[in-house]
């Protein structure tokens, strides 16, 4: 069995296994509320994926992120309550519109000849703002007083709301994280590497940069509506405030630059951590000083680590195994908080931090504490990821 | 018609305003290569301190030109230090003035809340003066914005062609290595130029302060106004700028009248669009910087 291979059937048996969750909570009587913790966790998981596909991989940096979300949402807003669509019909639709809504952008943007990747990054700034001018000023669309999505029926085969909107949210995160895993180790991802390294060269040698770059853009938007068509359900309100603002992009440059934008796991371990930690401020009443802690925590992410704590944590995997799961152990064991999700946190940040330490201070620890044997070195390019075949 | 040409100088008048907030970020991205999306919240920094100030020690609000201006180049020369400091490049500064935008706009938001707050009457009496040309109102804060865009424009440009920091700034956007060989320390010019591209963004705040009403939201607002000014009038060309702000300003003016205020934002991405179409150099290249 090739590696690949391998791969994808481990995706299936974790989303076999996730995927009875909701049963595993009836059966055992856990609170619900660990249901909706890991659906949101999803929705991040399939967001940031999404988002690293064009950003991370051809390093044309977007913000546009939650436009193509709002599309997503909005889609499923108008057809389904207002229009009387199915929801499994209107789905498809949400992520297409956002498909071309990103391939509209990509037609006017990497045409440009100087500064593409500066003007197409604040392009994408705009343009959240500019859609949710329309959605103001368009009746057909929301006009300004919001869409119910309360009470919209699902398909029955799915279970009751929350584990039909559980298991929509985990089949869509899968898809999004299969497909940035199956572009990162193919001839489109390569391409995509070579254009993030040195664009006019990778031209010279053969790489359609502008069919690459429009592949990797459209499947971004297509995936981010795709998955914000699900999540208009959970929103149950539908506002412009609420779907065009800042949070969407925010989040995802935060934990694609905190997991790692070269690989397709980075952004999956980031929204993991950030989706975690984010749940426990705001539960312990700090949802105010939130976004600050969030911006000071890009700020200093993006100076500290350049290359994601996820490649850290391969190299310094025995490092991260005993961190993570002796503090997880530790706060369980001595039930030093009320929910589990709690130790999970503290083992994160504990984990976190440790990685934080930069290589060079590792190394000089990592020789006084093993002054006595034959110090292993490791390259840093068998940790890097694949740039070309 | 009379609504109209109303539309049309109020337009004018306003892109005065947009051209002194874009300015400085036209200025820190063609010669710094630095895309600070912190100007936006630095404007609406200082324009909510400008109304503090005023609100709490009763002064008259233009006075705080004196206040805002020397604190705000003393922050923009902090901030470029610190890029400096940390290496911050093309891409980063991205990334790390995002996150800068973040903590500002949530700072004010956790200060003066989301609410609307304005200096009011009893303080500011220039928001309510105008006169009259012909039926058509020239309201005091936005053409006293337009001027002081004017003289900036004007003075950036005679700078930058006729003095040898001009010179300096230039060569060092051309190729920072090359200046530096030539003798001309290109960490201080960075630093005064980004010093002044902020000092620009607090007088554009006084003028938002004595003309309008402020809240945290208003900075994402201007994203898709300042930006296509930005890319319109050239990268580091103030003149430019100045023409772009005008052209974009008397767009919205005009389909605000014909539209309603919301269409404005999309209007002028369609002029965007647009120029990137059929003018992907930019509209105005022969005196950029970059």
């Amino acid at each position: 069995m090739t590696s690949r291979a391998r791969t994808l059937v481990g995706f299936a048996v974790v989303a076999v296994a996730l995927a009875f969750a909701p049963n595993i909570q009836e059966a055992f009587e856990f609170p619900r509320f660990y249901l909706i913790f890991l659906f949101t966790m999803y929705f991040w998981i399939s967001q940031a994926s999404s988002w690293n596909i064009l950003t991370g991989y051809s390093g044309y940096f977007s913000f546009g992120q939650g436009a193509f979300y709002g599309v997503g949402v909005y889609t499923v807003g108008v057809l389904v309550v207002k229009q009387g669509w199915s929801f499994m019909a209107a789905l498809p639709v949400a992520g297409l519109l956002a498909g071309l809504t990103g391939l509209f952008l990509g037609l006017v943007v990497f045409r440009v000849r100087r500064l593409t990747g500066e003007i197409f990054a604040l392009t994408t700034l705009a343009i959240a703002f500019v859609l949710a001018s329309l959605a103001r000023l368009s009746t057909f669309i929301d006009g300004g007083t919001g869409i119910f999505t309360t009470g919209t029926p699902l398909p029955e085969y799915l279970g009751e709301f929350t584990t039909a909107a559980y298991r929509l949210t985990l089949a869509v995160a899968l898809i999004t994280v299969v497909v940035a895993y199956l572009i990162h180790d193919s001839r489109l991802g390569w391409g995509l590497f070579a254009i993030r390294d040195d664009e006019p060269v990778a031209e010279g040698l053969g790489v359609p940069t502008f069919r690459y770059k429009m592949v990797a853009l459209g499947a971004n938007a297509l995936l981010a509506g795709l998955m914000g068509g699900v999540w208009a359900l959970q929103l149950g309100f539908v506002t412009v405030d609420e779907v065009f603002n800042i949070r969407v992009p925010l989040f995802v440059i935060l934990m694609s630059v905190l997991g790692g934008m070269q690989h397709w796991m980075g952004p999956v371990i980031g929204a993991v951590i950030i989706t975690t930690l984010t749940d426990r401020l705001n539960s312990a009443g700090l949802a105010d000083v939130n976004q600050i802690i969030i911006g000071g925590m890009l700020v200093v992410l993006a100076l500290a680590v350049r290359e994601g704590v996820y490649v850290r944590m391969r190299r310094r995997w025995l490092t991260t195994a005993i961190t993570f799961f002796g503090v997880l152990g530790l706060t369980t064991v001595l039930d030093l908080n009320d929910s589990l999700i709690s130790d999970f946190a503290y083992a994160m940040v504990a984990t976190v931090v440790v990685m934080l330490v930069p290589d060079r201070v590792w190394a000089l620890l990592r020789d006084v504490f093993r002054r006595s044997e034959p110090v292993e070195e490791q390259t840093e390019a068998e940790d890097l990821t694949r740039t070309g075949p | 018609m009379e609504l109209l040409a109303q539309g049309i100088v109020s337009g004018i008048l306003a892109g005065g305003l947009y051209a002194l907030m874009s300015i400085g970020i036209s200025l820190s991205w063609g010669a710094l290569k630095i895309i600070n999306l912190a100007h936006f919240a630095f404007v609406l920094f200082s324009a909510y301190i400008v109304y503090q100030l005023t609100v709490s020690f009763e002064i008259d609000p233009l006075l705080m030109v004196l206040v805002v201006v020397p604190l705000f180049f003393l922050v923009g020369v902090l901030v470029q230090m610190f890029f400096h400091l940390a290496k911050v490049d093309e891409f980063k500064s991205l990334i790390v003035t995002f996150g800068l935008f973040i903590i500002l706009q949530s700072l004010m938001q956790t200060i003066w809340s989301a609410d609307f707050r304005r200096i009011g009457p009893a303080l500011n009496t220039y928001e309510t003066e105008s006169f009259f040309i012909g039926g058509i109102a020239f309201q005091l804060p936005q053409l006293a914005a337009f001027i002081v865009a004017l003289l900036i424009a004007g003075g950036m440009w005679l700078i930058f062609t006729r003095t040898y920091f001009g010179k300096a700034v230039r060569a060092v956007a051309q190729d920072p290595a090359m200046a530096r060989a030539f003798g001309i320390d290109s960490r201080r010019v960075a630093v005064i130029l980004s010093g002044l591209a902020t000092a620009f963004s607090a007088l554009a705040g006084v003028f938002i302060a004595i003309g309008q009403s402020m809240f945290p939201e208003l900075a994402v607002a201007w994203f898709g106004i300042v930006f296509p000014i930005v890319i319109l009038g050239g990268l580091g060309n103030s003149l430019g700028t100045l023409v772009a702000g005008v052209i974009i300003g008397v767009a919205a003016g005009i389909s605000s009248v014909l539209w309603g205020p919301l269409s404005a934002p999309l209007v002028t991405f369609l002029i965007l669009i647009v120029a990137l179409l059929f003018r992907p150099e930019g509209l105005i290249t022969k005196r950029s910087i970059a």
